[in-house]
This record gives structure tokens, sequence and C-alpha cells, in this order.
């Protein structure tokens, strides 16, 4: 069943300089699973998630042949009904957690507003949620934390916290940008675990931008291999180690590896014709 | 041993609570050497790097650079010497300046001249076009102001780099550049480096000893040889290096 399809989607921005293409005609649908993108730096990624949730602040431009969610023209919804499914049904951890965070408040009081305003729970009852969610993405002192502003955490628990936020009000659809980049292994193997329950159990869709592809192609069904703002290859995630596309072989050929020789690992040659 | 750090504990204070950070860890880092940090997310390895640079509160212990206690506040000199990448680059980039104001500036400050041709090599050096210098930090993408974070430590061509998960908002072409021009500066200009990553493959790849936290403590100090072979003693070291098993070289 498709939770998500998009069609042609284009990301322009007008600048001094002439206009920048960030994402060029980006087409996919998604399920209740879990989607991967991957791809070099700069490639679209951010910009195509932020795209579903219309977050493409002006002189950014969006034009899409077709976004459709769950029944919902995204690219004709108004901006009232776009508040209303972002942070709802609509989710998505940002890349950089801790400036996405509100500074001045502190993660207690973020984490409980939605909850308070929204489904007009009461104050102890929000506490002990947040409480909740914070131990679930492996958070030791979840008291201290609440009582925290966003500066005051690690790397790790500004994005666990995020992660939290965004699962509190049970989503449909999220999309996580760089999600884990900042956890240990061990913690990421929790984190990625409660992903992976809310896929299978409560049928939520996801999309998981990343970097690391040994990541991706054990953790995702499907991977999205993007390049210049284009796909540039689909296939099924556990067939990524083995990808077809040179793109693709030639970052996974670039990873260093423990026990590895040490010696300067290879760079990529990018060709014009992969931008097409 | 040109960094020496002796029990070293940083104490926070959070609503009228102690958050103890760092509790009396000990290392030292040879100069030359590359020596890495790893372990659990919210152990303290970002603040053992901060406090070096005189942004942590540091409760007990002593800090030395060439055998002289780091002098607080650290000033210009310890500027030139000692530049840190931190592990938030959003964070440490000033929102309204330009990438070429964010360059210059380090150089503007320590009275070094040359600008345009030094900044220029360094947005080169670290893969982004010339045409960057006129952005702003928001006009780039997660990995491109990671670049430029690196960029800006390594104006003042600095003898210790202290890199904060450096490549972990980058791609694989990406972090290899990086990693790559990383050793080549070391190995040319004789650089040291404190480096914290969460990749174990990373870590293998770039240090020679590395440390493993938990819980702001020293949990284990590994020899680079001692990791592929799995010649870890303490449980938590092994649970971190079995977690890695799709990054080793014949996994
Ligand atoms: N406001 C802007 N003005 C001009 N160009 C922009 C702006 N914002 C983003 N871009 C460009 O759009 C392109 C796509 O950016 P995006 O953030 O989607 O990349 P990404 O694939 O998420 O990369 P990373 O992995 O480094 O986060 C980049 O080349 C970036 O420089
Ligand atoms: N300015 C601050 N005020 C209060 N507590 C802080 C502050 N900075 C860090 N801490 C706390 O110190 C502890 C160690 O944080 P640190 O950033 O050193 O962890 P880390 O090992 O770098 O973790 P990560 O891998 O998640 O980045 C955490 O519990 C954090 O909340
Ligand atoms: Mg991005
Ligand atoms: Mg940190």
């Amino acid at each position: 069943m498709t939770l998500l399809s998009v069609k042609n989607l284009r990301v322009t921005f007008d600048t001094e300089s002439g206009p920048v293409q960030a994402v060029r005609g980006v087409s996919f649908s998604l399920g209740r699973e879990r989607l991967g993108i991957v791809g070099e730096s700069g490639s679209g990624k951010t910009m195509t998630g932020r795209s579903v949730l219309r977050l493409i602040r002006p002189p950014g431009r969006i034009d899409a042949e077709e976004m459709v969610f769950d029944g919902i023209d995204l690219t004709r919804a108004s901006e009232r009904q776009m508040r209303a499914l972002r942070g709802q049904r609509m989710a998505m951890v940002m890349q950089d957690p801790k400036y996405s965070l509100n500074p001045v408040m502190k993660v207690g009081a973020q984490l409980t507003e939605g909850l308070r305003l929204r489904h007009r729970v009461g104050r102890t009852e929000a506490r002990a949620k947040a409480i909740a969610a914070l131990e679930a993405v492996q958070i030791r002192d979840p008291d201290r934390v609440l009582e925290s502003y966003p500066h005051e955490l690690s790397g790790g628990m500004g994005q666990r916290v995020m992660i939290a936020m965004m699962l509190i009000p049970n989503p449909d659809l999220l999309i996580a940008d760089e999600p884990t980049s900042a956890l240990d292994v061990t913690v990421q193997a929790e984190v990625l675990s409660i992903l992976d329950a809310l896929v299978r159990d409560r049928g939520m869709g996801l999309i998981f931008i990343s970097h690391d592809l040994r990541l991706v192609a054990r953790f995702c069904d499907r991977v999205l291999v993007m390049y210049k703002g284009r796909v540039v290859e689909e296939l099924e995630a556990r067939n990524l180690m083995q990808a077809q596309h040179p793109y693709t072989q030639g970052l996974l050929n670039c990873l260093p590896r423990i026990g590895g020789d040490r010696s300067p690992l290879p760079g990529l040659d990018r060709h014009a014709a992969w931008a097409e | 041993m040109l960094i020496e750090i002796e029990n070293l504990s940083v104490t926070y204070h959070v609503g009228g609570r102690d958050v103890r950070a760092v509790e009396d860890v000990s290392l030292t880092v040879a100069a030359r050497e590359s020596y890495g940090l790893v372990g659990e997310s919210g152990s303290g390895k970002s603040t053992i790097l901060r406090a070096i640079c005189g942004l942590a509160p540091i409760s007990a212990g002593s800090i030395r650079i060439d055998g002289a206690p780091v002098q607080t506040p650290r000033g210009k000199a310890f500027a030139k010497r000692v530049q840190m990448v931190f592990q938030d680059p959003y964070g440490s980039l000033h929102p309204r300046h330009t990438i070429d104001r964010t360059l210059a500036e380090p150089l503007a400050i320590h009275g070094i001249g040359n600008t345009d041709a030094r900044v220029v090599q360094a947005l080169d050096d670290v893969g982004l076009p010339p045409s960057f210098r006129f952005r702003y930090p928001h006009q780039l993408s997660g990995g491109q102001r990671q670049r430029v974070a690196i960029a800006r430590a390594l104006m003042l061509e600095p003898e210790i780099l202290l890199l904060d998960e450096p490549t972990s908002a980058l791609d694989a072409s990406v972090q290899a550049e990086t990693l790559n021009l990383l050793n080549r500066l070391r190995a040319e200009r004789g650089l040291t480096f404190m480096m914290v990553s969460h990749d174990l493959a990373v870590i293998d790849h770039m240090c020679d000893r590395v440390l493993v936290m938990q819980h702001g403590r020293a949990v284990e100090e590994l020899l680079h040889e001692d990791l592929a072979r799995a010649g870890m003693k303490t449980d938590y070291a092994r649970t971190l290096f079995e977690a890695s098993a799709d990054r080793m070289l014949n996994g």
C-alpha cells in the first residue's frame, strides 16, 4: 500500500549567481517500509525530505508533478493543513538536531508542548510520557535531561531527544535525516530497533537518510542512491553492497575497514554522465 | 609527551544538580601521534576536547601542553598552536558571516596576510569550489558546512588538531578525501591529532592508540594493533567492537 508518492520533484534556489537546482526530477513511492536515501554530500537528500513537509524556505521553490500523502495532495494543501500534518501525521528528525531544537527552552517543555497543547494531556502525564520516550532512546538520566537546555546535551543526546520528540505523536510517516550519525554503535542499535518496531507493528513509513552505506544495507528495505539532485539507482537494500551503478560502487570503495592497510583511501572519479 | 591530561574531572551544574561529565581521566599523547576517543554517547568525549580548549569547567586534575600547564584564558598563542573542529558544525559557524569571512577572520586576528589566496586554497583542500566563499552557512548542505569547519581549523596551520566527529556528516567519498587530507597534513607538517569518532573503521584507519569511554570514565586504552585483533580486555570495549562487525576487512 502506498503511503507517499512523489513524482518529478524539483527544488530550485534562486541565488545572486543564478538558480541552483538542488533536486532535479526525483520520483519515488513509499509504503509502510524503510526506504533509505544515500548519496554524496550536497546531492539533495535533505532537500528531498524537507520538500515532502513543504519546509523549503524562500528563495527555494518546490515543483512536483505529484506529491500525495495518504490521499492528501501536498502540492495543493493549504499552509494550515500542512501545519496540522507536520509533527502529527508526518514528522522529520533534522540533520542538525541541536540547531532545530529551541535553544532557549528546556528540553522537557519542548517534549511535552505538543502533548499538552494538542492532546490536552495534563502536566504529570505529559512528563511521564516524555520520560518514557527518553528512556526508550537510552538516555541515562531523563530527569536531568528534561531540565536541560539543548546546549547542555552531548551531540548524540541531542539527536536522541529529537527522535523522542518526533515519535511522541505517533506519526504515520517519519523522515529521519542522519538520525544516528552521532550515536555509538550500541545505542544506535537500540534506536534502530525502535524505528524498526514502529514500521513493523504500527505500519509507519520511514525515509531514512544516511551516509552510512553499511548501516543502510542492513537496516532498510529499499534504497535510493542520489547524485547531483537525481536518483541514479534504486535497489533492494540487501543488494546495496553489490550495487551496479559505478557511482554507488565508487562510494563503497572509499570506505575504510577495520584491519585495512591504512594506505590512502581510494577517491571517486565523478563522471558528468551520471548527472544526466 | 606533547599533551598530558592527569586525573581530569569536569563537573557541570544543571538545575541545582551536578553532572559529572568526565571523572578522573588520564591520558598522554606524543608529538605526531594520532589518538582516538570512542565510546558511549554522552560519555564525555567532547568534554575532554573542550576542556583542553578551556571551554569546560575543570573541577580537578591538570592539562599540560609540551610540559607547561595550559593558561586560563587560553589566549592567542594557544589558538595558533591548538585548533578544534567541533562536533556540531552549525553551532560553530557564525550564521550571518559568509564563508569567506569565517575563514579570513583567524588570519586577520593573527596578522597573517595573503588572505585571498589562503582562503581559496583552504576551500580547495576540503573539496569545495571557490564560488562557495560568498555563501552563508544556511546555504550549504550538512557535509559542506562540516568541510568549512575543517578548513577554518586549518587556517592557522596549528600543530595540534582536536577533531570531534570530523567526518560523521560526510559521505564516503568526501570522508575518504578528508581523512586522506588529514593524514597527509599530519605526515607533512608533523601534526598531532586527538580525534573522536563512533566509526571504529575510521578510528582504525587514523589512530595509533584509542581510549574507550563510558559514563564519564576511561574504560580501556587500546593500541591500534589490538583493535583489529580484537585484543580488548573489557566487556564494554568488546561490545563496541562486536557491534561493528559490518566494517571489518573480512566482514
Ligand atoms: N539556501 C540555499 N541556497 C543555495 N543553495 C542551497 C541552499 N540550500 C541548499 N543548497 C544546495 O542544495 C544542494 C542540496 O542540499 P542538501 O542539503 O539537500 O544536500 P544533502 O544531500 O542533504 O547533503 P549532506 O549529505 O551534506 O547533508 C547543496 O548543493 C546545497 O549547497
Ligand atoms: N554545557 C553543559 N552543561 C551541562 N551539561 C553538559 C554540558 N555539556 C555537556 N554536558 C553533559 O556532559 C556529559 C558528557 O557530554 P559530552 O558532550 O562530552 O559527551 P560525548 O561523549 O561527546 O557524547 P556524544 O558521543 O553523544 O557526542 C553529558 O551528560 C552532557 O549532557
Ligand atoms: Mg543533508
Ligand atoms: Mg560529543
